[in-house]
Order: C-alpha cells, then structure tokens, then sequence
C-alpha cells in the first residue's frame, strides 16, 4: 500500500522508505524536496519527502495500485491519537533508550581508552598505569548525560502526521485530489511511461517533461517534451525559441500531441542545415 | 536501517524506528555524501549497465533512508507627487513670410506708355526740377556704351595712360574735372600677371563668360523683388536655412549652423526620453498577484545577523511557479518599489527545482565622449 498525502498546495508527497522504494518499482521517479539528514546543507542530493507530478499520481490511480492518499478529513486512514496514552508510551520508550545508551557509551569509552594503551610505546609504562586507574574509576564514575541521548526525527512521522492545531489548518486548505490539470500532458506522460521512457518536469529547460532512456540516476535524458493539442496552433517564435533551448543543451525536442484514437503524435525538432 | 515498517502497533503506522544502538551509532555518522560517477548515454542491457544501476539504486536508498538523529539537549531555543506633465506647447509664432515689399511700381502714375521701374531717370532725384516722371523715356541709357576702363590690362590696345573728364553736363554744379593720371592709381594695384595652369585657365574662360542672365532661374523672375526671393531661397539653402524648413510652423529641432556638443545635440533631438525602472512606480497600486515573500540573508560568514538585528538583507524572494504568469512591467516596477535598493529575485519553482530570476534595470550607452 503506497502512501502519500498532500499539503497545502495539494502536491502529493510520499514520506515512507517502502512507498518511496514501490514508487519507483513503477517507473515513476518523482521529485525530492526535503534536506538529506546526513548534510541538510547542500542542495546538491535532496532526501525526502518525495513529491509525485500530477500525471504520476494520476498514473498510480489508474494503475489502481494500491496507493492510497491519506485524507486528513475524514481521518480514516489516520489513527486516532489517544494524546495522553501515546505521550506515555513515548517517555517510557525515552528512557529504555537512555539506558541501553549509557551502556554502549561507557562500552565505548572503555574500548577507546584501551586503544589509547595498546597503542602506547613500550616506554610509557606509568602512562599505561595511570590509564588502567581510569578504566577502573570509569565504572563508578562515569556518567552519561541525558541531554547526550540520540533521539531520532522520523521523518514519515514528520510528514504523515499532524497535531490538532496543524491538522484543522491544513483541513482549510483540503487536498484536491484534482484530475491531471491537462489532459494532453497526461496522455503524453501516459503514453511514453509505456513505451518504458523515464520522465520527470522540464520547466526551466521550457517544456513538460525530461525523457529518459532509463533510470535517471545513469542516464541523461534525450528529449524535451512539449505538449501541445493537435488542434491547438503553435506560434513559430515559440518554436524557433524551444528549438535553441534543446540544441543549447543537447537535447532533441520533441513536439507531442495526443491523437483522436489512443496514440500519441511525435515530432521532432532538428537543427539543420540546407545542403 | 530504517527500513522495517512496524505495522502492527497504532503509533508505529507512519514511523520508521531506529533502535537504541543504531540511534547511538547514528552519533559518528558520516557527513560525506558519495560522489556520484558519470552517466552513460544509451541504456544496452549490458550487465556492466545493470550492475551499475544497481550500485546506484542501492546508494540512492541508503541515503534516503537516513534518519535525522539529535541530541536531546536541553531546549534553548511604510508621494504622492504628482509629476506635472508640462506640456510645452511650442508657440512657434507663424513666420511672416518675409518676402521682400516689392519697390513701389511707378508705372500708372506715369504719363506715357509702359515702361518698367528700372528704366526710370536714374539721377532724377538728383535733379530738382524733373519731377517724378517728367521726362519719359528721354535719358535711357544705352549702358553697353559706356566705357570701364580696365587699368589693371596690360595689353596694348587698352592702355590708358589717363582718363578723359566726364561730361559737365553729369557733373554737379560748376565742378570741373581735367585728365585723371592713371600711373598712381595703377601702383595701388596688383598687377602681377596671374600664373594659371590650363584647367585654371579654362575654368577663367568659362568664368568670363559667364552671364548671371543666362540661368534659368533668374530669367523666370519677373521682377526685382522676385529676383530678391531667389537669391534669398539660394542663400538659405547654401547656408543649411532654407526656408521651406525654417519658415513653417514646424521647424528643425536644431539648425545645423549652430555649434553644438553631440551629448546636447542627442538630448536635444531625442523623441523617446530615457526612463528608469522606479519612474512611477511610486503611483502603482498594490495588487495581491505579486508580493515579496521573505527576505534573504548572507550567512555569518560574511555579515553579521541576528533575528534581533538582521541587518540589511541581500535579496528579497519572490516565489512563484512555472504555470504562473511571467510578472509584466508593473508587477516589476511594484516589487522593486517595495524593495527599495534590495534586488528583487524571483524564485521559479518546477516540482523541487528552483531557478532564480531577477530584473535589472539597464540603461542604453549613448556613443558620446563627455
């Protein structure tokens, strides 16, 4: 069952490892948004939550993939949270961890002073005394702070769950659930998601949609797609204008347009030459 | 590591918890992030392809399922001038043409037939007792006989080595003129022989013979005066003035003439005046499409910032989507209002990617040394 939910602007966002993991076993590669906990301060690799383009979730609600937006309305997906019973089962799990922590920490401070001995030269035979004392005190006096304890920041929790007040404010703004805002994007995404193409959103390169050959993470993309209806007339400019944006970063443009039978028209835009 | 979905707990549905060791040794985590090698162009089935996405795959979830560990410390934790559009309503006076008053045609008064002006008694004014007109016609001037000696000749045949007196009867009065020695008169002038080269000398030929009277021009004139008016309109044009330019009411922006520094004179004639990007923006009302969203700070490295005392910011954001409209002249002159001497940098957000955008104000060069 894949989870996810939408915020404010009902962007549907996935927070759990399983759901990012089935996500992605259907060809669907999203958009990270959140910091990497291990160096929030880049931007050069995201973490999650992970954001779905409206086709993609649209694709997963065809699919009938078990897939599931959490519904902060009529809380039936959502647990109910006993508030009081919930905080007491927290603390009593603080202070199990707290304990079990103390006593790696001392572990760890013994193994690190006896490296500090195995590896004193041969001459020091009094600092390996003094060193021996410590470890014997260390037992009695070691002490391990409470503010010292690892707490974790789940970050499903983080973003499946809400406090009351948090939860009323978002209910204002309600997810949409909305269709796929335009119907020929999403026959596009449709269609080339079929033929086994990657996609993900192409606005700063001035198009719908980066087609992959594969999985992004090894391969560049090869086209820019631009969806436009068959009945809808282009303005040359336009198209004078996307073709230098693909040339300028090596890509083919691809000019797509769903037929009037399922199918999809693909037309190619190539920089050339009369010979 | 934070894989495991307990799912048979009510509190444990959404999180994905770390046990007591693993949360410690989240403590001496690396802050590293691997690098990530060079894509290939083609997907091949190959397995060297496959392996790689693999390693990539399982990368890609290791670090994605890192969970943020802390300590639990303890919590510490406002013109309205209105700009007046004077309009300088050019009073360009009309120009009276000037043509020149035609000299009083003295014809009808006349007894006697037609006869034009010019063929008037010229000393009559002189004389006291012919009056206007008395004589009709009786001293014309037969002016091709009359002799102008040239003094400056050298050849023969036009020597003089004096002059004859005139006719008492010209002369005022009982004054009396004998011969006019020429010789002092001649020292007075140059009388080197002009050293000409053949072209030179052609030219002089042509020059000499020509006769003002043999213009086209000049024969349509009728009269004096509308010789006047030809003369007039040539000067004009020889002198950058002519008069179907000046005697209008709309005139030259500047006469050619006049000396002029090109700075002045490209401010002078300048249609389209220069503007800037706040001019009237002041005036605009504010409108709920576009506003400033936050301000943007440079971290500590490089200025000092405190919430109590942030200091100037170094941008201010304004955000906005790729399905949004692209702001038009008033949203930006609006923002930049708003903003002061702060850039104005618009955030364009594509599903997790951002790209920043900001407008400059430019003022086109003008090809001018000062």
């Amino acid at each position: 069952l894949i989870l996810y939910n939408h915020l404010c602007d009902s962007a549907p966002l996935v927070w759990r490892m399983q759901d990012l993991r089935a996500v992605r076993a259907q060809g669907l590669v999203g958009a990270l948004l959140g910091s990497l906990p291990r160096t929030p301060r880049q931007n050069g690799r995201l973490g999650r939550p992970l954001l779905l383009l409206p086709e993609e979730e649209g694709l997963l609600r065809e699919r009938r993939a078990p897939a599931r937006p959490v519904c902060l309305m009529c809380g039936c997906s959502q647990q109910d949270w006993g508030g009081a019973e919930l905080r007491q089962k927290y603390e009593e799990e603080e202070r199990r961890s707290f304990e079990e922590q103390s006593v790696l920490a001392l572990e760890d401070r013994k193994s690190a002073l006896l490296r500090a001995m195995t590896g004193a030269d041969s001459g020091a035979a009094s600092a390996d005394d003094a060193l021996r004392r410590r470890l014997q005190a260390l037992d009695q006096n070691f002490t391990f702070p409470q503010s010292a304890m690892a707490v974790q920041l789940s970050t499903a929790r983080a973003g499946l769950s809400y406090c009351p007040e948090a939860r009323a404010f978002l209910q204002a703004c309600g997810p949409t659930g909305a269709e796929p805002r335009c119907d020929a994007r999403y026959q596009v995404f449709r269609d080339l998601r079929g033929r086994g193409f990657y996609l993900t959103s192409a606005g700063k390169f001035g198009g719908d949609f980066l087609v992959y050959p594969g999985d992004p993470l090894r391969f560049h993309a090869h086209f820019i797609a631009v969806c436009v209806s068959l009945d809808e007339s282009v303005c040359l400019l336009d198209v004078l204008a996307v073709a230098r944006l693909g040339s300028n970063v090596k890509k083919t443009v691809l000019l797509c347009s769903p037929g009037p039978d399922p199918g999809v028209c693909y037309t190619s835009l190539q920089w050339s030459g009369m010979i | 590591m934070a894989d495991q979905n307990n799912t048979d707990d009510k509190g444990k549905f959404y999180s994905e918890i770390l046990s007591p060791s693993e949360l410690f040794a989240a403590r001496s985590r690396s802050h590293k992030i691997p690098v990530r090698g060079q894509k290939d162009f083609f997907p091949d089935d190959s397995e060297e392809q496959k392996q790689r996405l693999e390693q990539s795959l399982n990368e890609h979830w290791s670090l994605l399922s890192e969970e943020r560990v802390e300590r639990l410390r303890a919590e510490a934790q406002g013109e309205c001038s209105t700009e007046k559009m004077e309009e300088d309503k050019c009073n360009e006076g009309e120009e009276d043409e000037k043509l020149a008053e035609p000299p009083e045609a003295q014809s009808s008064a006349d007894e006697g037939g037609s006869r034009s002006w010019w063929m008037m008694d010229v000393l009559g004014d002189s004389d006291k007792d012919s009056g206007h007109g008395s004589r009709s016609g009786s001293s014309c001037w037969d002016f091709s006989s009359i002799s102008f000696p040239d003094l400056g000749s050298t050849s023969r045949e036009h020597f003089r080595s004096h002059l004859a007196p005139p006719d008492p009867s010209l002369l005022p009065g009982d004054l009396k003129v004998g011969f006019c020695d020429v010789a002092p008169w001649r020292q007075k002038i140059n009388l080197r022989q002009v050293k000409m080269s053949a072209s030179e000398q052609k030219r002089e030929k042509y020059r000499r013979r020509w006769d003002v009277n043999k213009n086209r021009e000049v024969r349509r004139c009728r009269n004096w005066a509308e010789y006047q008016e030809l003369m007039a309109r040539r000067k004009g044009k020889r002198e950058g003035r002519p008069a179907h330019l000046w005697n209008r009411e709309v005139t030259p922006l500047h006469d050619p003439t006049q000396p002029i520094a090109t700075g002045e004179l490209l401010k002078k004639i300048s249609v389209i005046k220069p503007t800037h990007l706040l001019e009237g923006a002041s005036r605009l009302k504010d409108a709920d499409d576009w506003r400033i969203c936050f301000n943007v700070y440079q971290p500590n490295t490089v200025a000092d910032f405190k919430k109590s005392n942030p200091g100037k910011p170094y941008s201010r954001m304004c955000v906005c989507s790729f399905d949004d409209p692209v702001p038009d002249l008033r949203a930006i002159k609006l923002l930049a209002y708003q903003s002061g001497d702060i850039p104005v940098v618009i955030a364009v957000v594509d599903y997790g990617d951002i790209s920043f955008y900001t407008f400059k104000d430019f003022q086109l060069p003008t090809d001018v040394y000062p």
